[in-house]
C-alpha cells in the first residue's frame, strides 16, 4: 500500500475540503433563509430587519462584557446540548436531561452545604462530583429499563422529569430547607464562599471590562474541554466507537459482537453525568442557594442546541453561542424597538428548521459524489493486487 | 447490432421496433456510466442484459424509465423520438420497471398494492379492482390471492405483485431488474414461466442479470454491456456460458474451481461443530448437525424455512429453547456473540447492510467491528489504535481486491461486491476455524463470485470448517463436501455432494423419505 499512499491521501483531503465547505454553505443558506423569514415578520410589525438585526448584533458583541454574557448563556446550553448528542450517537433520545439536571442541582445543594468543612480547592470538584452522580442516577433509571423491558426513553425520562420536579420540591422543603426564620422564600441556606465557582474575570485578571453582574465563571472553559473530551470519546475510545456503530446499524454491530446494552446503558449514564453540570451555572456561579424558583427549561434547549450542533461536540459549543447571541439579543430588542421579545424565539426555530433541512440536502449531494468517487476507483482500478 | 440505415427512410424497416437507443450517453461526474448506447428492443422479445456490477445495465434501464435524464443521444419508442423524464411518463408510453429491491406497503394487500397510484377515482371499487387483478392473473398464469396481505407473502410472491402491479398499468416493455437475485431456484422457474407467459402474449422483457445460465434459459437476445459500453450482443444459440463471462469480465473466467481434497489427518481430529437437537420456538425443530475440520457443510432450503434462525443461533444472536452447540467440544449454547466469535467463530451474514456493515462508517472502522476490544486495535484504557486498524484495514482492502481508493470513505459507498469483499475480509482475519456463511454471493458478479468461493475454499483447505447456506443450488453443488436440506426448520436429508437435484429438491420441500439421523 506504500506505492498507493499518495493518490488516496490527495483523494481523501478534498473530500474532506468539499465536505466542509458543502457545510458552511448550508449553514450560510440557512441562516439568509432564517433572517429572510424573520424580515418578513420583522416588517410586519413596522420595524427595519436590518435595524432589528444590527442591534442583536451590537448587544451580543460590542463589548467584552458583551461577549461574557454570551458565553455565560452558552455555557448550560454546552453542557445540555452535550447530553442530548451523546445520547443520540446511541440512537437514544435522552429528553430527561431536564430532569436530570434538576436533580444534579438538589445533589450539589446537599455537597455544598453538608461538606462545608473542605476547602474551596476540594469542594468545589465535590459539588461538581454530586451534581454528576445525582443526574446518572437519575439517568440510571430509564437506561435501565429501556435495556431490560424495553420500555421507551423518551416515555420514562418524561416521567422522570415529573419526578424530579417534585423531589427537588420535597428537598427545598425539608432536609434541605434554609434555617433563617425571617426567609420568606423557599429555598437553602447560602452555600459557603468554598463552594462557588470562581469567576471567570476574577480568575484571569478581567475584572475591569466583565463587571460582577456577569456571572461567566470558569465553567465555560470546562464546557469546552468537556466538548474535547466527548470528541475523544466518540471518535477515538473503544466505547465511543461502539455507541456509533450501535446507534447506526444496530444489527451489524450486534453481530459484530457488541452488546447492545450495555453500550446503551453506559453512553445513558455518560449524558447523565454530563446533563448535571447544565444546571451549575446558575447554583454555584450566580445564586449561591437552592431556591424553588430554580432556572428550567435549559435541558429542552439542550434538544435544539443538539440539533443546531449536529450532534457533533465541534458544533455544538458554536450552537449554544448562537443560541446565547439570540438570548442577549431579545434584552436589546426589548429596549430598542417595539417588538415582542419572542421574535427571537421565532427566528431561533427557523434558523433551527432551515439548518436541518440545509444540511440534509448538503449530505445528500455528498454522498452521491462520494459514490461517484468509489464508482470511478471500482472501474478504472486495475484489477492486480 | 445497431440498425445500419438509421437515416430515417423506412424503406428497409417494414416496423420500427419497440425501444431504439441511439448513442445514449450519462455521466455522473468523473463516471461515464452509459457511453453512446445503441440498442434496440423489439417487440415480443426478451432481451437480456448482462455485465458486471456497475456495467451500466441499471442505468440504461433507468434512464429509460425516466429516472436519469441522458445527457446524450436519444430514445426512440415505437419509431418516434421521446423524452422521459419521470417513471410516469414511461407508463405513459407503456414502459415498466421493477426493482431489485420491491416498493411494497407490508400492510396493504396485493390488490390494494397493485392499485396504489392507479386507483382512478375518489371512492375505490376494491371489488372490481380484485377482479381484475384476479383475471391478469389468470391470463398470465400468475398463482396471487389478491386479498392476501403483502406481508404473508413469500418474496417470490412479492416479485409477481410488482410484476402485476406494472401489468395492472397496461405496459408492453417490462423491465426487470436482476428479478432471480432474491429468489430460490423453484420460484426463479415459476418466473421464468410467467415470463414465457408474457412474451408468447407479446411483451417485451428487458432482463438484467449477471447469472448465465438464466440468461441462456430465458433469453432471445442477449447484449453485454462492460465498463458502460455496448461490448457485444448476440443469441443464446451462438454462444456460450464461458464466452458470456469472458465478454462480461474481459478475461477468461473459471467456472469449475478446483475443489481442494481434505487432508485425512484433519478429519481424525473429531467434530469441529457439533449442534445436538437445537429447538427455536416455531422456527428450528431438533436441528442436529456436525462438521469436521476441512470440511464444508452446504444447508440448502428455500429461503425462509429456518436457514436464517440457524446461523443466528450458531453464532449467538439468538438463544435456543432447547439443545446445545459445541465448538470442539466447548459448550457455547446462550453464549454472547463476542463469547461465540472468541471460540473462533467468523460470521458472513446474509444481510450485509443489516447484519455486516455499518454503512454510515468508514471502511476501517467497519474493518475492525467485532475486534475493537482485541488488544491490538484498543489500548488497556479503551482508547483505538487508530494507526494499527488503518493498517488492517489496507491489508484487507489489498489482500480482497476491494475496489476503493481509500479506507476513509463510508462503507454506503462500495458496490454490493466489494462491501461483500470487506466482510468476509473481516470475518476471515485472524483464521478463525469455525466459518458460518450465510448467501455468501447474493447479487454478486461473477467476478465476485468467483472471488468469494475461492475464499471459501481455501478457507476449508486450511482445514478449518465451513457451514454453508445457501438458496442457490449451484453454489451449494459448486462447493459443499456433504449438502444438508432444510425445511420448514427441520433437517430433512444429508445428501452426498453428486447427489442430483431433484433429489435435493425433494428434500428442500420436505418429501424426501431420507431420515436425517445420521447427520
Amino acid at each position: 500500500m506504500a506505492t498507493a499512499a499518495e493518490p488516496p491521501a490527495r483523494r481523501t483531503s478534498r473530500i474532506r475540503y468539499d465536505f466542509l465547505a458543502g457545510q458552511l454553505l448550508a449553514l450560510g443558506g440557512a441562516f439568509a433563509f432564517a433572517a429572510a423569514i424573520g424580515s418578513i415578520i420583522i416588517i410586519a410589525y413596522n420595524e427595519n430587519p436590518l435595524f432589528v438585526y444590527a442591534t442583536v448584533l451590537n448587544y451580543s458583541t460590542a463589548r467584552v462584557q458583551d461577549i461574557a454574557q454570551v458565553l455565560e448563556y452558552a455555557t448550560p446550553l454546552i453542557f445540555s446540548g452535550l447530553a442530548v448528542a451523546v445520547a443520540f450517537k446511541a440512537g437514544l433520545f435522552n429528553i430527561g436531561v431536564e430532569g436530570q439536571y434538576i436533580v444534579g442541582l438538589m445533589t450539589a445543594s446537599a455537597a455544598a452545604l453538608y461538606l462545608d468543612f473542605l476547602p474551596a480547592f476540594l469542594l468545589v470538584p465535590a459539588v461538581l462530583i454530586a451534581a454528576m452522580a445525582g443526574a446518572m442516577v437519575w439517568a440510571s433509571v430509564p437506561a435501565v429499563l429501556k435495556v431490560r423491558t424495553g420500555a421507551h426513553e423518551v416515555v420514562t425520562t418524561i416521567m422522570m422529569n415529573g419526578i424530579a420536579i417534585s423531589l427537588v420540591a420535597w428537598a427545598i422543603l425539608n432536609p434541605l430547607k434554609s434555617t433563617g426564620e425571617q426567609l420568606v422564600d423557599l429555598r437553602t441556606n447560602l452555600f459557603p464562599e468554598e463552594a462557588l465557582m470562581p469567576s471567570f474575570a476574577g480568575t484571569f485578571g478581567l475584572e475591569s471590562v466583565i463587571p460582577i453582574s456577569v456571572h461567566l465563571t470558569l465553567l465555560f472553559p470546562l464546557a469546552l474541554i468537556a466538548c474535547a473530551l466527548v470528541w475523544f470519546f466518540l471518535f477515538r475510545m473503544r466505547l465511543g466507537y461502539e455507541v456509533r456503530a450501535v446507534g447506526s446499524s444496530s444489527g451489524s454491530a450486534e453481530a459484530g459482537g457488541i452488546s447492545i446494552g450495555a453500550a446503551q446503558v453506559k453512553v445513558f449514564l455518560i449524558s447523565g453525568a454530563l446533563a448535571g453540570l447544565v444546571g451549575l451555572n446558575h447554583l454555584i456561579g450566580d445564586k449561591g442557594y437552592l431556591g424553588s424558583n430554580y432556572e428550567t427549561g435549559l435541558g429542552f434547549a439542550g434538544i435544539a442546541v443538539a440539533f443546531l450542533g449536529r450532534n457533533h461536540p465541534g458544533g455544538i459549543p458554536l450552537a449554544a453561542v448562537l443560541i446565547g447571541i439570540l438570548l442577549r439579543g431579545q434584552d436589546g430588542i426589548a429596549i430598542s424597538t417595539e417588538l415582542p421579545t419572542e421574535i427571537l424565539i421565532i427566528l431561533q426555530g427557523v434558523l433551527i428548521l432551515s439548518v436541518v433541512i440545509a444540511y440534509e440536502l448538503v449530505q445528500r449531494v455528498l454522498r452521491r459524489r462520494m459514490q461517484q468517487e468509489v464508482a470511478v476507483t471500482e472501474t478504472t482500478a486495475p484489477a492486480e493486487a | 447490432m445497431a440498425q445500419p440505415d438509421s437515416d430515417g427512410k423506412p424503406a428497409q424497416r417494414a416496423e420500427a421496433p419497440l425501444v431504439a437507443f441511439e448513442g445514449v450517453t450519462k455521466r455522473f461526474p468523473g463516471v461515464v456510466a452509459n457511453d453512446s448506447v445503441d440498442l434496440t428492443l423489439e417487440a415480443g422479445e426478451i432481451h437480456a442484459l448482462i455485465g458486471e456490477n456497475g456495467a451500466g445495465k441499471s442505468t440504461l434501464m433507468r434512464v429509460l424509465y425516466g429516472l436519469y435524464p441522458p445527457d446524450g443521444g436519444r430514445i426512440l419508442v415505437r419509431g418516434e423520438e421521446v423524452r422521459i423524464t419521470s417513471p410516469r411518463i414511461a407508463l405513459s408510453h407503456g414502459i415498466g420497471m421493477v426493482h431489485q429491491h420491491f416498493m411494497l406497503v407490508d400492510r396493504f394487500t396485493v390488490a390494494e398494492n397493485i392499485i396504489l397510484g392507479a386507483e382512478g377515482g375518489t371512492v375505490i371499487d376494491v371489488g372490481r379492482a380484485g377482479r381484475s387483478i384476479g383475471d391478469l392473473a389468470t391470463t398470465y398464469g400468475f398463482s396471487i390471492t389478491p386479498s392476501k396481505r403483502v406481508e404473508d407473502l413469500s418474496v417470490g410472491e412479492q416479485q409477481r405483485v410488482e410484476i402485476l402491479k406494472a401489468l395492472y398499468r397496461g405496459v408492453d416493455l417490462l423491465i426487470l431488474d436482476e428479478p432471480t437475485a432474491v429468489l430460490t431456484p423453484q420460484e426463479a422457474s415459476d418466473l421464468f414461466g410467467n415470463l414465457r407467459n408474457l412474451k408468447a402474449d407479446g411483451k417485451t422483457i428487458v432482463f438484467i442479470s449477471h447469472k448465465l445460465d438464466e440468461v441462456l434459459d430465458i433469453a432471445d437476445r442477449i447484449t453485454v454491456l462492460r465498463r458502460g459500453k455496448v461490448i457485444g450482443a448476440t443469441r443464446p444459440a451462438e454462444t456460450t456460458k464461458s464466452k458470456l463471462a469472458e465478454m462480461m469480465v474481459g478475461r477468461p473466467v473459471l467456472f469449475q474451481l478446483d475443489k481442494p481434497d481434505t487432508d485425512s489427518d484433519l478429519d481424525s481430529a473429531g467434530p469441529l461443530l457439533e449442534v445436538e437437537n437445537v429447538s427455536l420456538a416455531g422456527r428450528l425443530e431438533g436441528v442436529t448437525l456436525s462438521v469436521a475440520g476441512g470440511e464444508i457443510l452446504g444447508i440448502a432450503g428455500v429461503e425462509g424455512n429456518g436457514q436464517l434462525e440457524l446461523a443466528e443461533v450458531l453464532i449467538g444472536l439468538r438463544t435456543p429453547d432447547s439443545g446445545t452447540v459445541r465448538i470442539e467440544g466447548t459448550d457455547v449454547t446462550g453464549r454472547s456473540v463476542a463469547g461465540v466469535r472468541k471460540q473462533g467463530v467468523g460470521y458472513v451474514p446474509e444481510d450485509r447492510h443489516n447484519r455486516g456493515l455499518v454503512l454510515d462508517m468508514t471502511l476501517w472502522e467497519n474493518s475492525c467491528l467485532g475486534r475493537q476490544s482485541g488488544k491490538d486495535y484498543s489500548s488497556r484504557w479503551g482508547v483505538l489504535s487508530i494507526r494499527k486498524i488503518k493498517a488492517l484495514a489496507a491489508r484487507m482492502i489489498k489482500q480482497f481486491d476491494v475496489r476503493t481508493r481509500t479506507s476513509n470513505v463510508t462503507a454506503a459507498t462500495l458496490s454490493g461486491g466489494n462491501q461483500q469483499k470487506l466482510i468476509l475480509a473481516r470475518e476471515l482475519e485472524g483464521e478463525p476455524r469455525l466459518l458460518i456463511a450465510a448467501q455468501p454471493t447474493r447479487g454478486l458478479d461473477v467476478g465476485a463470485i468467483e472471488f468469494v468461493w475461492k475464499q471459501i475454499l481455501d478457507h476449508k483447505a486450511a482445514g478449518r470448517a465451513v457451514v454453508l447456506i445457501s438458496a442457490e443450488l449451484d453454489e451449494i453443488y459448486e462447493l459443499s463436501d456433504r449438502i444438508v436440506t432444510i425445511y420448514e426448520g427441520r433437517l430433512t436429508g444429508e445428501y452426498p455432494p453428486d447427489a442430483p437435484a431433484e433429489e435435493l429438491g425433494l428434500g428442500m420441500t420436505g418429501r424426501s423419505d431420507r431420515s436425517a439421523k445420521a447427520v
